[in-house]
């Protein structure tokens, strides 16, 4: 994945419900520009910045998200990689069960062809 | 990730050799019903487990390297860790016990006899009951035994 899509990705992670007209005044970025950019067109960097900053905002509301940041800054300086492997397993655990209480529409079960 | 979420491990435990409808596996494991659907469908893209009209079973063609990394010894240590920590953190009927104890020689044999006496006594329990009871209502037991100076040592080297 790009980094662009990755931008836009964790954008409409944190700001899911929002408008198309809201993102533009968020970022300072024309709606129609907007729209091209959720849409695949490439990103300039002034505008990776918007949405970067965009984010940032919105991270900045968590008080632990700095914490973990420096915590994890500081792992990647003096850990090893058997430690980091440690860690990143121990996250991607939590993560991935925080991911499964997701909702779902359930499908019909005994009709629906899932492999 | 490596290995399995212990999540996963309950519904591969519960489908086992057999091929259980969504609504049995979901009443084996006492998931929420979107929880349960979401990791069956993580199983099924992961191509461990597989689905046809009668339900869904445990694939059979998993590979050797595929085996491996879900019942190596890593992943099962962190399997582990992670239902240690849920019980740990468990706010209700909360049953644990963590002690720093002072014990001589003798007192260390009889205690390693006491662990020996009680796992026999949980296999035999378990092999009583396991037809009967469901994965969902069966209990997490653990324990361990270190001593501090080397559990330290471990601690302060990282491994």
């Amino acid at each position: 994945m790009t980094l662009q899509n990755k931008i836009i990705q964790r954008y409409r992670l944190f700001y899911p419900q929002e408008t198309l007209r809201e993102a533009s005044e968020r970022t300072g970025i024309q709606i129609t520009r907007v729209f091209r950019l959720f849409n695949g067109k490439t990103m300039k960097v002034s505008e990776l910045e918007a949405f970067e900053s965009a984010i940032n905002k919105k991270v900045a509301e968590s008080p632990q998200y700095a914490r973990l940041n420096n915590i994890v800054e500081e792992a990647l300086s003096i850990f090893t990689n058997e430690e980091l492997a440690k860690v990143s397993d121990y996250l991607e655990r939590r993560v991935t069960s925080k991911k499964y209480s997701r909702t779902y529409i359930r499908p019909l079960f005994e009709d629906a062809n899932i492999a | 990730m490596r290995g399995l979420s212990s999540l996963e491990r309950v519904i591969l435990e519960c489908v086992g050799n057999q091929s259980l409808s969504y609504d049995q596996i979901q009443y084996q494991s006492g998931l929420q019903e979107n929880v349960c659907f979401n990791i069956i469908q993580a199983l099924i893209i992961r191509g461990i487990l597989k689905s046809d009209k009668n339900g869904y079973q445990v694939n059979e063609n998993i590979s050797p390297l595929m085996m491996e990394e879900l019942n190596g010894v890593e992943a099962k240590k962190a399997e582990s860790l992670e239902m240690i920590e849920a019980v740990v953190e468990q706010k209700t009927e909360q049953v644990f016990r963590f002690q720093k104890i002072a014990m001589d020689s003798r007192d260390e044999k009889i205690f390693l006899a006491m662990l020996s006496n009680l796992d026999s006594f949980l296999k035999d329990a378990h092999q009583k009951a396991k037809s009967s009871v469901p994965l969902k209502e069966r209990k997490v037991i653990f324990w361990g035994v270190g001593d501090i100076q080397s559990v330290m040592n471990q601690m302060i080297c990282g491994r």
